[in-house]
């Protein structure tokens, strides 16, 4: 059942309005609860060992209701806030719970996303009832949790090899940690002080985040907290319904596809079909490939994620991100499918990759719907690049775990952003300076793509080229998309160019082209360059005779139509653009 | 057009024959304020801006206090800052390590905007087109791994020159390890005439996108502060110090060379003054709250001023050290507006100046101060020394529309609907500086100024738990007065990475930058110098450091503020020092206690009453006049003190005293109903 939508049980459109007065108790507890969720990240940010965490941010914090519905979040990473409920939801098959209790998973058909996501999941007690009133999570991507290759993303063909799988256990209990659990993990990680010490500082977090509600509570009662946490969610899907009711109704369908799963060379296919009800969205992924071989398997909670942080983007307005914002939207994903796996499914990039593709169908279909407010797709993949091996010095294990940002889609009015996380990442790169210090790897350049995004009216960002030298013998994985297929455009604009790897064995060897997904031992002086995709163009671009409303408008903005497309490229671009739009027969789009 | 502040410290005629021993001038967007220390009085003064050459208010000013050849004249300005906003400084070229010329417009690659269709963020101040990339390379530990030769230099200054730039900013990647390389370019390009920044002597920290954006940020403010200053030292025969972010004050030469380290400066003499005012109280540790109309500035000091080293201006991260302040966009003009859910939300939009508030009667949004008045807590018919008139019923309508839109509330509980919300943002705002910070605020003095300081504080320290509300002479005036005292001071850091146990080598380094940052005072000042070591630590690993004072039992004193701060101690793991830094202060000018500037008139009695709703019922108010307060005036709360750009609400339940100071200190007069 965990594929059918649980949206579709709550028949609620935000029943209990506010009494008079409320809207303005209501600005404070969510002003409170958001506030809580803040400062577990700043916590987290500030005592955090691993790059990954510190510096990257690659981490996210929230409160939920005891029911595990999602209270408040802070804006941290898409693809962890939207799947985070489910965490709570697995965590609370553990209860019941004592304060100062901590739940652990990571385990992606039990809470989790992909392996490396270790999650945190907190009972709050505010009473002497001896039930939680709230709970609080942190999530956070660890660098490594063993498995078949540094960085613990390898090219699996089961859940197995990807590293530990943990479910739902306590890692404290009543304040106490429970270290068989620890030692058991420490045990099966390639980087066990970080790890540990990044457990910690999300133990901490976690406690922030409780004594915070706990001050608020003895201010102003945890009935009124509670009572506050269901108010506002039923304020969200007041204000998501009222945003769904501006939207045009009808039926709008996209499809798009991942290059590949990593193993076989065949496109895996992503499809949704979007209803726009008066006040509620249907996102179906029947019509997708079924589940691969190979780790792009994206688990329900993350295609959930995607999805709704889509239809976020599109509705704009600035209302409060909690469980009532998602009621208004059902999503169905297909038991066995890439978008909801069956165990034991590789999973690893599901999160990473099959994310953003969701994301670039969800808005495709959205853009049938609104041609005037949503953009051509974006670079579409994290390009993640892990690197592993031993210092040479010191003798001591590393794990190096960085993503790419790439170029943005441009939109109706605008070019898309150069260099920037889009969707469902918004990590930083590791400072290069903090990178050399802390592992045996040197970077060559890291440079912006020029020319990379798609040509158009509007043209799409550049992407990223990043080029490193390995200092030691390392194991490396790279596990990218949008290789063959380049981000789409929009209304003639061009696609965005693919991205590309490629090794050298030495600097000076000659540079191999390597697949968007491989995993690789090199030695020491080989140069590895990982290229991020541009984004899609918006608009087609000016080089054909120019039409009599175009023209003046051209000559206002001085004519430079020229400089723009780049002729013959430009147009087979175009063209290799609208192959790739499934939806532009008017047939499949019908209209309520 | 002169506005003296108030009747009592208006330049009086015999005030200007003798020149003031020294000013201080806060230039600020409506108003450039004066504050001079003559005679052993202080005079005030406000005159409006001149923004297109602010030099001209700030030496027309100068020119009416008298300030002669022996005045010394400390100035806040914030041109610097404004160059960043309006993005209108120099054609900057950059010049770095080949192949990372785009470090610089890539960033941290992070968006501003998780939800947005189209983010944005702020252009790079160098376009790619002046980014000179040179062949060279340092490694992490300051190794060379590639050398830069003569030919490198020529081809980097012929690039550098082509891009006809007014300033150049180097920024290669580990130069803060070892600047041999940053140090010979500039000796090269030096040769172009044009002024060089090199990111080793801006910023020698680790993190190549925070030391560049610095470098590149001073690079670009460099012509524009420079001219500025001249123009300023030329109009006056004051001896002239400029405010810097840190609260200290350097010469205007030093200023020119480095105009990113005055970014911060403006709410950085508010800062030092509250803490001054604090002290001279008997507050060791206080809370600090600026209100103005766009935004509340919090701080909280505990003896020392409280820094950071990181900040973010108009999307430019620059490293270096500053005040540390919480800012948040709740002002008196925040905006009141009620969702498509219908809940209310105050800020961070701003009525601005035009339209204003609804009670500007220009047809303004409802904002914190209609609501002040609709309540009564802005009393009479105008602000701002009568600048302004004040509609009344425009306000009371504006709050009566926003009450039908919170589902039929009236425009009273429309209105303390609209305090309740912003008083919310702004106590957040004063606990993350204070009780997230693991600091109590009980027992601390809540120091309240800017214009709607005095009108939020006893709602705040309730809320807080603070016990006792300090609000300043002059509140609308502090940034000035901050200027005036602040001594001159000058810093010197430089990024180590040992760890915390090497003391031989801390201590070396700590002593060359002492001695570099000695020579920079003169010979006459150096014994009067007083020195502070400072040290960056963290867990080998973290990347958040903690400041600590350099000295024995680094470790042990690093674990026990670790664990403080964030309730875990890691005595496992190894303690590095990331960040050596000296700095040397002069003393200030003492400031004279208050009593001089209040007159001896017996004005005990309060001129008006006010109608004001409090706890829903309306009270009668007192009000009085500031600069008419008797030395011993006392009275509880409900009650209004006036100054001119200024006003304090004295809730029920406190009393307020003058101290000798000239502060007004509120104290709870029973225990409040416990905090909200």
């Amino acid at each position: 059942m965990r594929g059918r939508a649980r949206s579709a049980r709550r028949g609620a459109r935000g029943r209990e309005k506010p009494r008079p007065g409320e809207g303005v108790r209501l600005a404070l507890y969510q002003g409170l609860f958001a506030a809580a969720a803040e400062e577990m990240g700043a916590t987290l940010m500030r005592t955090a060992h691993s790059p990954n965490i510190k510096e990257r941010l690659d981490h996210s914090c929230a409160v939920f209701d005891p029911r595990g519905r999602l209270v408040a979040q802070a804006a941290h990473i898409p693809v962890h806030l939207g799947s985070l409920p489910r965490a709570v939801e697995a965590a609370l098959e553990l209860g019941p719970f004592r304060d100062g209790d901590t739940v652990m998973l990571n385990d992606p058909f039990a809470g989790g996303t992909h392996l490396p996501d270790l999650t945190l999941v907190s009972p709050v007690l505010l009473t002497r009832s001896g039930s939680p009133d709230f709970f609080v999570a942190t999530r956070a991507h660890h660098a490594d949790i063993g498995g078949a290759a540094p960085g613990s993303m390898p090219l699996a063909r089961e859940v197995y090899e990807e590293g530990l799988r943990i479910p739902p256990v306590f890692l404290a209990r009543a304040g106490r940690p429970v270290p068989d659990v620890l030692r058991l993990l420490l045990a099966n990680v390639r980087t066990p002080d970080e790890r540990r010490a990044d457990l910690d500082a999300q133990l901490g977090a976690q406690a922030t985040g409780a004594r915070r509600l706990g001050e608020w509570a003895r201010r102003r009662g945890a009935a009124e907290l509670r009572r506050a946490a269901a108010l506002l969610m039923d304020h969200a899907e007041r204000c998501v319904r009222a945003a769904i009711g501006e939207l045009p109704r009808g039926t709008f369908r996209f499809e798009d596809a991942l290059d590949d799963d990593g193993l076989t060379p065949e496109p895996v296919r992503i499809a949704a079909t979007l209803t726009i009800g008066a006040d509620r969205v249907r996102v179906d992924f029947t019509g997708s490939s079924p589940q691969t071989a190979g780790p792009v398997n994206a688990v329900e909670p993350v295609t959930r994620a995607a999805a709704s942080y889509a239809l976020r983007c599109v509705l704009g307005g600035d209302f409060p991100v909690n469980d009532g914002a998602f009621r208004p939207i059902e999503v169905i994903a297909p038991r066995g499918t890439v978008v909801n796996p069956l165990p034991p499914a590789a999973v690893s990039a599901g999160n990473v990759e099959t994310s953003q593709r969701i994301v670039d169908v969800v808005l495709g279909a959205l853009a049938q719907a609104l041609p005037d407010r949503v953009p051509a797709a974006s670079y579409g993949t994290m390009s993640n690049l892990l690197i592993g091996g031993t210092e040479p010095l010191s003798g001591r294990p590393f794990a190096y775990y960085e993503t790419l940002a790439g170029g943005h889609g441009a939109g109706p009015g605008w070019h898309g952003a150069s260099a920037m996380q889009g969707h469902m990442t918004n990590t930083r790169n590791t400072p290069i300076e903090s990178l050399e210090h802390a592992y045996p790897i040197r970077v060559l350049a890291t440079r912006i793509r020029r020319g990379s995004g798609g040509q158009g009216r509007f043209r799409g960002g550049d992407g990223i080229e990043r080029v490193v030298e390995l200092l030691a013998r390392s194991r490396v994985t790279v596990i990218s998309d949008r290789r063959s297929r380049g981000p789409y455009g929009l209304q003639g604009g061009a696609a965005g160019r693919p991205g590309e790897n490629l090794v050298q064995e030495r600097r000076d060897a000659a540079p191999r082209l390597m697949p968007g997904k491989f995993q690789i031992d090199l030695r020491e002086g080989a140069v590895l360059t990982v290229a991020s995709p541009g984004g899609g163009g918006f608009g087609a671009p000016r080089v054909r005779p120019l039409q009599a409303a175009d023209k003046a408008e051209d000559e206002n903005s001085g004519g430079t139509h020229t400089a723009r497309g780049s002729g013959f490229v430009g147009s087979l671009l175009q063209r290799a653009s609208a192959m790739r739009r499934v939806p532009a027969n008017p047939g499949s789009r019908k209209r309520k | 057009m002169q506005r003296p502040s108030d009747g009592s410290s208006s330049p009086r005629p015999e005030a200007r024959r003798v020149a003031p021993r020294a000013v201080g001038v806060d230039t600020g967007g409506t108003f450039t304020d004066f504050v001079a220390l003559a005679g052993g009085r202080l005079v005030a003064l406000k005159l409006p801006s001149t923004p297109r050459s602010p030099e001209r208010a700030v030496l027309e000013g100068l020119r009416r206090l008298g300030a002669g050849r022996a005045t010394r004249v400390r100035h806040g300005s914030t041109v610097a800052t404004n160059t960043l906003l309006e993005r209108s400084g120099a054609r900057v070229a950059l010049v770095t390590t080949a192949g990372f010329e785009d470090l610089i417009e890539i960033g941290r690659q992070d968006r501003p905007d998780l939800y947005a269709l189209a983010p944005r963020r702020a252009e790079p101040l160098v376009p790619a087109s002046r980014r000179v990339g040179v062949s060279e390379r340092t490694g992490p530990k300051g190794e060379i791994l590639e050398p830069l030769g003569p030919a490198g230099l020529r081809k980097a200054a012929s690039e550098t020159r082509e891009s006809r730039p007014q300033a150049i900013a180097i920024g290669l990647l580990h130069a803060y390890a070892n600047p041999a390389h940053e140090r010979r370019l500039e000796r090269a390009l030096a040769r172009l005439g044009v002024p060089v920044t090199r990111s080793s002597a801006v910023c020698p920290e680790v993190r190549e996108y925070e030391r560049l954006s610095t470098t590149v940020a001073n690079a670009y403010l460099i012509p524009r502060v420079a001219s500025y200053l001249t123009r300023l030292s030329r109009g006056t025969p004051a001896s002239l110090e400029i405010v810097l972010s840190h609260g200290g004050t350097t010469t205007p030469a030093r200023a020119a060379r480095e105009p990113v380290t005055q970014l911060l400066s403006g709410p950085a003499g508010g800062l030092k003054a509250a803490r001054d005012v604090a002290r001279a109280c008997g507050f060791e540790r206080a809370l600090t709250l600026d209100i103005g109309g766009t935004s509340t500035d919090c701080g909280f000091v505990a003896g020392e001023l409280p820094r950071r080293r990181a900040r973010e201006v108009a999307g430019f991260p620059i490293q270096l050290p500053s005040l540390d302040l919480h800012t948040i966009g709740a002002g008196g003009g925040s905006i009141a507006a009620v969702d498509a859910g219908g809940l209310l939300h105050v800020g961070p939009q701003s009525a601005g100046a035009v339209p204003g508030p609804a009670c500007y009667g220009r047809g303004g949004p409802p904002t914190v101060t209609d609501a002040l008045v609709v309540l009564g807590r802005i009393p009479g018919q105008s602000m701002a020394g009568g600048a302004l008139r004040l509609d009344r019923r425009a306000a009371a309508r504006a709050l009566a529309a926003l009450g039908r839109r919170l589902g039929g509330m009236g425009a009273l509980e429309a209105a303390d609907g609209v305090i309740e919300v912003a008083e919310f943002h702004m106590a957040a705002a004063l606990r993350r500086v204070s009780v997230e910070r693991g600091e109590d605020p009980r027992g601390a003095g809540l120091v309240a100024f800017g214009g709607a300081g005095g009108l939020h504080a006893c709602a705040l320290a309730d809320s807080l738990g603070c016990a006792v509300v300090l609000f300043p002479r002059h509140a609308g005036l502090l940034s000035a007065i901050g200027a005036l005292n602040g001594g001159s001071r000058r810093e010197r850091s430089r990024s180590v990475l040992i760890e915390a146990s090497e003391e031989t080598s801390l201590g070396r380094a700590l002593d060359e930058l002492q001695a570099a940052m000695l020579a920079e005072f003169s010979p006459s000042e150096r014994a009067r110098v007083r020195l502070e070591r400072w040290a960056e630590v963290r867990y080998r690993g973290q990347s958040h450091e903690l400041s600590l004072p350099y000295g024995p039992g680094l470790e042990e004193r690093f674990h026990r503020e670790h664990a403080r701060r964030f309730g875990f101690a890691d005595r496992r793991s190894g303690v590095e020092v990331v960040t050596v830094d000296v700095r040397g202060a002069l003393p200030g000018d003492e400031l004279p206690g208050g009593g001089d500037s209040v007159p001896t008139r017996r004005l005990g009695e309060p001129r008006d009453t006010a109608r004001v709703h409090h706890d829903g019922r309306w009270l009668r108010a007192p009000v009085w006049q500031r600069a008419a307060l008797p030395a011993r005036f006392s009275a509880p709360g409900p009650g209004i003190v006036a100054e001119e750009g200024a006003t304090l609400w004295i809730a029920p339940g406190w009393t307020a005293r003058l101290h000798g100071t000239g502060t007004l200190v509120l104290v709870r007069a029973r225990p409040a109903r416990g905090p909200r």
